[in-house]
């Protein structure tokens, strides 16, 4: 036995024993290497069975014996399935995947699936050492590969696709998910009496939009089983929670950051659409306004003159309920803030800052980021006092037209009409709505005073593309029909570089000068030239 | 049992490591058919030029094929056994055990692969041969039948039915008609074995003649003609009692 030294080479030698005892049946557990899988470091470790399929694939188990069952059932179930061929495959125990958890409850857990045609051409053994320097061979009887078990929780595949839809728009990733959680807790809370497990089950209950959700099972099935390992409940509960506050902290710095990337980005021609602009104060607008409110431009609804006349409350609550109904439409957004105190917070804020302007438009962005659970009651709202929408020139645009809106635009178009534009640019003006508007350093004149342009119909120029010009309103007028919205929208203050006034008086003065013909399209007064 | 699943880790814990050896399927027969000792060969480990060479040599006793343990036979199974050895790369292996009793213990971690070949002569070749002719047989076989089968004939009719409808009629005649209260008690315990019933079920359970069970039924039961249980009788509200799975479950 033990080692004797060969003459030529060194070597040794050493029995191999193959014992005949078979109690234990030896098996393979794999694990990928980048898993980096140290059995050492393990502390505590159990495993069992995954019998999650056994509900699949075992038969349905209907009462047996007195209370519903009837005479002779199974037998004719088993004549009727071998009449039309059916084979069921066998549920058995041995080739099941296992189920292996490290270190508890916060440790990893791993799924090992058996790997077919291990045994079938060769045999492999595992050879141990004894002490007495023998090697023992032991046939190997399985082969399982174990994966580590996401714990966090993913996409439905519904879901996965329509987010693959939108990853263009999407910049805001972490977002994603923080949506998912609010929307099964919106749904969770509804649904709360019927029966639990924690925050899994929420999953389960309900896609969006739809009832029949597709998942895994097994995550469920495997649900049950922890369960009955008591704390599975609180596992599930206190993961969403978990997450969300993790999602929280994420969301805050990814807002704050986002804010601050967005005071330096350039704006692309068509993204300031339709932006929506704070009325709150009469403070100058120094800075720069943020473009958070870009992404979600063809919904954001053309500011008018109508908004110039508007109190600021209302446009405040309108802006408010545009934003969300933005969002709903249309997530390019993608910096999505999911906390409602934070918008709180960002809302009051707003007031104090002293850029209005912008704090504003940050509140409104924020709100435009916010969790569609304060949206329905406030969307409704929106939409009720939106009414008219787009004759179709944009699409997915609402616009938010309430009734003391329209009422100013065309009290402010007629009077355009008479002729008396002295008196309708003060009354626009006093409301100080403002659009979107340049730094200071470039507007011309302070708000809150009305400057009349000089009929010449050239605006000061600026820097930017689009002249607030006679000719392009004949442009935009002859190709079709528009409403004076429309057309302030064309011509952004910042790229005419005028203030919101001086466009509405210039604009004023060029449809005054071309004269335009009416008509009423949707209860909107649209004009056009034909030429 | 608390411990049920719980992967005792001290084989782990200790740094056992284990070769995982690649054995031909000949090999690992004549390795069942070992002594109770189990000694099946020798392992040697030669050291050269910086590199290990293990190789392995079957016991003389374990060589001859076909379970008669003759040396005699045609056919040996080659001795000489080099192993190739591999490193574990891109898998970590990690060895458990599954006893019968669903004890599970992690056994050790293992360190390196290998594969167990044998050296190629003449008598490997053959026995190679022999294995492919063997695994080329099919399967199913046509065989051609000298004589024709005359056991099936067509019948006019049934033969083994016929006896057995005369022998049914013999022994049953038509159904006598039993007391109406025996009749009721049979009812009933068949009744507390299952809930729903066929008509021909209770026929054959009872022994009694179809129209006269179809009216006590009709007194004492309902009929589904549609839903989960088709065409079954079930006994009225008032004289069932069933509880629920559920609650037997609970009590027993």
């Amino acid at each position: 036995m033990a080692s004797l030294g060969s003459s030529s080479s060194s070597g040794t030698e050493y029995i191999v024993r193959v014992p005949k005892n078979t109690t234990k049946k030896y098996n393979i557990m794999a694990f990928n290497a980048g898993d980096k899988v140290a059995c050492s470091t393990w502390t505590q470790a159990r495993m069992e069975r995954d019998m999650s399929a056994r509900r699949i694939y075992g038969e349905e188990e209907t009462a047996e014996g007195a209370a519903g069952s009837e005479f002779g059932k199974k037998q004719r179930e088993e004549a009727r399935r071998k009449k039309f061929g059916i084979v069921t495959k066998e549920f058995k125990v041995e080739d099941q995947p296992w189920i292996l958890k490290v270190n508890g409850k916060a440790g990893k857990r791993f799924k090992g699936i058996k790997k077919g045609g291990v045994t079938e051409n060769a045999s492999y053994y595992i050879f141990t050492q004894c002490p007495d320097g023998a090697f023992e061979a032991f046939p190997v009887h399985g082969w399982y590969n174990f994966m580590p078990v996401a714990k966090h929780r993913t996409l439905t595949a519904e879901e996965a696709e329509e987010e693959w839809g939108r990853r263009n728009k999407v910049v805001n990733h972490f977002s994603i998910m923080l949506q998912r959680r609010l929307r099964e807790q919106e749904r969770g809370e509804d649904d709360e009496d019927e029966g639990e497990k924690g925050g899994k089950k929420k999953k389960k209950g309900g896609g969006r939009g739809g009832d029949l959700r597709i998942h895994d099972l097994e995550d469920d099935l495997e649900m049950s089983s922890d369960d009955s390992h008591s704390s599975g409940g609180e596992d599930g509960e206190s993961k969403p929670k978990a997450k969300k506050d993790a999602g929280k902290g994420k969301g805050k710095k990814k807002k704050k950051k986002g804010s601050e990337h967005e005071a330096l980005e350039d704006s692309d021609d068509g993204d300031y659409e339709g932006l929506e602009v704070d009325y709150m104060s009469d403070d100058s607008s120094s800075e720069e306004e943020p473009e958070k409110g870009k992404p979600a431009k063809a919904d954001e609804h053309p500011k008018g003159i109508d908004e110039l006349s508007e109190s600021e409350e209302e446009s405040e609550e309108e802006k408010q309920n545009e934003e969300e109904t933005k969002e709903e439409e249309e997530e390019d957004d993608g910096k999505k803030t999911p906390v409602q105190p934070e918008k709180k917070k960002k809302k009051d804020s707003s007031g104090e800052s002293e850029s209005s302007d912008d704090s504003d438009i940050e509140g409104e962005t924020a709100s435009a980021l916010f969790m569609k659970k304060r949206t329905p009651p406030k969307r409704g709202g929106g939409r009720g006092s939106a009414g008219s929408s787009r004759t179709g020139s944009r699409p997915g645009t609402p616009s938010i037209d309430s009734g003391s809106t329209s009422s100013t635009l065309r009290a402010a178009a007629s009077k355009l009409e008479q002729g008396k534009r002295q008196s309708g640019s003060a009354t626009d003006t006093p409301a100080a709505k403002r659009l979107k508007m340049e730094p200071n350093s470039q507007s011309p004149a302070p708000s809150g005073k009305s400057t009349p342009q000089p009929a010449s119909g050239k605006s000061t120029p600026s820097s930017s593309d689009v002249q607030l010009t006679e000719e392009a309103v004949r442009r935009y007028l002859i190709r079709k029909p528009m409403t004076t919205k429309d057309l302030l929208k064309k011509f952004q203050t910042k790229r005419t570089g005028l203030s919101n006034e001086q466009t509405v008086n210039v604009l004023a003065q060029i449809l005054k000068r071309l004269n335009p013909e009416r008509k009423n399209v949707n209860d909107k007064m649209h004009f056009y030239l034909t030429e | 049992m608390s411990d049920k699943g719980e992967v005792n880790l001290t084989g782990v814990k200790q740094s056992k490591g284990v070769w995982l050896v690649k054995v031909p399927k000949y090999l690992s027969q004549q390795w069942e058919k070992a002594s109770e000792k189990g000694e099946v060969g020798r392992i040697t480990i030669v050291k050269k030029q910086g590199k290990s060479e293990v190789s392995f040599k079957l016991n003389a006793d374990l060589t001859g094929l076909d379970a008669q343990g003759e040396k005699d036979a045609s056919l040996h199974v080659p001795r000489d056994h080099p192993f190739t050895m591999h490193t574990v790369g891109g898998q970590t292996l990690a060895v458990f055990s599954h006893s019968d009793k669903d004890e599970i213990s992690l056994e050790g971690m293992v360190v390196q692969r290998a594969e167990c070949r044998p050296v190629v002569n003449d008598n490997y070749m053959k026995l190679k041969k022999l294995q492919i002719k063997e695994s080329t047989k099919p399967q199913r076989l046509s065989q051609q039948l000298e004589r024709a089968v005359t056991t099936v004939f067509k019948p006019v009719a049934n033969h083994n039915f016929n006896m057995e409808y005369e022998k049914k009629k013999k022994s049953e005649g038509k159904m006598v008609r039993a007391e109406r209260q025996v009749v009721l008690d049979m009812l009933f315990s068949a009744f507390e074995k299952h809930q729903y019933y066929n008509i021909k079920d209770l026929v054959e359970i009872t022994k009694q003649p179809v129209t006269y069970l179809k009216e006590i039924m009709r007194e004492i039961g309902t009929y589904n003609s549609k839903g989960a249980h088709k065409s079954t009788w079930e006994l009225k509200s008032e004289y069932r009692h069933y509880q629920s799975a559920d609650e037997e479950e609970m009590q027993t």
